[in-house]
């Protein structure tokens, strides 16, 4: 089991009740939607994941060990196992795409000969050769945001985490992005990924989980 | 970590520095006048001290002699005064010598004070130091019982005055020398401050990437560093270059202020300096930072 969550509860400190009692299990290798309307707490279960809020009750397990009595200096080593791709990219705009991808990897203390054969094998498998010494500002959104998953899955996570990755895209390019998922869902990596867009869901034959005003109302499988 | 990754830390820390030129000439500047300003209240203090230091010591105690004694009488109180607790010179003083010593302060050749007084009326007397100038109380009462001794004079009221003046000049530049250090930090934990904002999404993306805090730090604690040598060095030279011709110019002018003018300790002085504006760097640094890493 990757991730178990029993009857969490968020309620930040300005009263909002985020997240209600949730409780779900989530295997190794799954591909997972968080569907729900915006405001239904779905940012907040992701954030949850790799520790940037804590729940106000409640347990989360990852890989069977609490995230709620980790000690902060067991943190890092906790968001090493994840990557995460986020709506607006967040890359360093004064660093080319090779050097983007190369900080995930510099920063968890790989050796250079690691971060450059690494390197070029995600930005091979996300399709952005050619691409390598362009700035983000050079780049359209789709490419952009191929560089964050790029990035991501760099470190090699054992879980990928995506709050809305398509969200500021047109539709055809969301697709590409998905494909791009499916793909690395494919060779193991379990993906969890927030959306609101329907449409981008229907067909997938993926679990879905639909969130509404922080409970969970659905959880099932549709057919592929 | 930090030996492993250190080439990475420089180079981050000098692409930091000339990334943001102008906050971190701002840094640079703040540092050097902090460093510049705490560099003259120690010279101050220090000078201050010295004065004082030199005012204490300037105190003695004048026991005068009955008259007429003996020359053995003469050795038994000389003994006596040496012996007391917390004398350290005991220097005897003819009537005679007295006298003479009058005579030079009138400084009129033409008038020869022996004559127009007939007789010395002046006594023998000793004049004591004292171990600890702050004794000198205690230990001029102590003189005054030995037999033999006629009077005792030390300044009484004024040396107690002097204390009171001393003890509060030291306090004050105390107190004002920890202000200013304060102040500095302040005004570099707020310039980083600026410095770490600008950064602050790399920051927060590295804790996500599974960045530890110190692997965060390293590159701005160098900047800080950095930051806080250079602003010393500038200091240090305007404050060296100042007080070197200020000593040149005192030994004329300023004649009755004694100068400390040792090279030995002004290049102490100057290299805390240096580890002063490091050590600034290093807090302020840490100051501004944590409230970023808290992710
Ligand atoms: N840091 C926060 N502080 C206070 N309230 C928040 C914070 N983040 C989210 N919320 C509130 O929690 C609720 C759920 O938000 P969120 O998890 O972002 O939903 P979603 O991603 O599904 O749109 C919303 O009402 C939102 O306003
Ligand atoms: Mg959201």
């Amino acid at each position: 089991m990757l991730v178990q969550f029993y009857n969490v509860t968020k309620v930040y400190t300005n009263g909002v009740k985020a997240l209600n009692d949730v409780s779900l299990k989530i295997e190794r290798g799954e591909f997972i939607f968080l569907m729900g309307p915006s405001g239904a707490g779905k940012s907040t279960f992701i954030k949850m994941l790799f520790r940037e809020e804590l729940p106000t009750q409640g347990q989360i397990f990852i890989s069977s060990r609490s995230i709620v009595r980790m000690k902060r200096r067991e943190v890092p080593h906790l968001r090493r196992s994840m990557g995460v791709v986020f709506q607006d990219f967040k890359l360093l705009e004064n660093k080319t795409v090779v050097e983007n991808i190369a900080f995930a990897m510099k920063v968890v203390g790989l050796g250079n000969r690691e971060i450059a054969a690494r390197t070029a094998e995600v930005i091979n498998m996300v399709g952005l050769k050619g691409k390598e010494d362009s700035f983000p500002g050079q780049l359209s959104g789709g490419e952009q945001q191929r560089v964050g998953i790029a990035r991501a899955i760099a470190n090699r996570p054992l879980l990928l985490i995506a709050d809305e990755p398509s969200g500021n895209l047109d539709m055809v390019t969301a697709e590409g992005i998905m494909e791009l998922l499916y793909n690395i869902n494919r060779k193991g990596t379990t993906v969890i990924m927030a959306t609101h867009a329907r449409e981008l869901v229907r067909d997938a034959g993926k679990r879905i989980i639909t969130l509404e005003a922080g409970q969970v109302v659905s959880d099932l499988c549709t057919l592929e | 970590m930090i030996l492993k990754n250190f080439g990475y830390f420089l180079k981050e820390a000098l692409i930091s520095l000339s990334r943001n030129r102008v906050l971190s000439l701002a840094t640079v500047t703040t540092m050097a006048v902090c460093i510049f300003f705490l560099g003259v209240a120690v010279l101050l203090t220090v000078n201050a001290g010295n004065f004082m230091n030199q005012l204490e010591s300037d105190i003695e105690i004048i026991a005068y002699l009955d008259d007429p004694l003996t020359d053995e009488e003469l050795k038994d109180v000389e003994t006596d005064i040496q012996s007391t607790a917390g004398v350290q010179e005991v220097t005897f003083v003819s009537k005679e010598e007295a006298l003479q010593r009058l005579q030079e302060k009138f400084s009129q050749e033409d008038y020869d004070l022996q004559q127009t007084l007939g007789k010395n009326p002046l006594p023998n007397s000793f004049e004591i130091k004292a171990l600890n100038p702050q004794e000198v109380a205690q230990v001029a009462q102590a003189i005054g019982d030995i037999p033999g001794i006629y009077k005792v004079n030390y300044g009484q009221g004024l040396v107690e005055k002097l204390f009171q003046v001393t003890k509060w000049v030291r306090i004050l530049s105390m107190v004002f020398m920890v202000i200013l250090a304060l102040g500095a930090i302040f005004l570099i934990a707020t310039t980083i401050r600026l410095a770490v904002f600008s950064r602050r999404k790399e920051i927060y993306l590295m804790k996500l990437i599974g960045a530890t805090d110190w692997f965060i730090r390293w590159p701005f604690f160098i900047e800080g560093i950095m930051m806080g040598l250079i602003g010393a060095l500038i200091a240090i030279g305007l404050l060296a270059g100042g007080y070197t011709s200020l000593i040149n110019s005192a030994q004329t002018a300023l004649f009755f202020i004694p100068l400390v003018s040792q090279q030995n300790f002004l290049v102490q002085v100057y290299m805390g300096l240096v580890a002063v504006g490091a050590v600034l760097g290093i807090i302020g640094t840490y100051i501004s930072l944590n409230r970023f890493l808290n992710v």
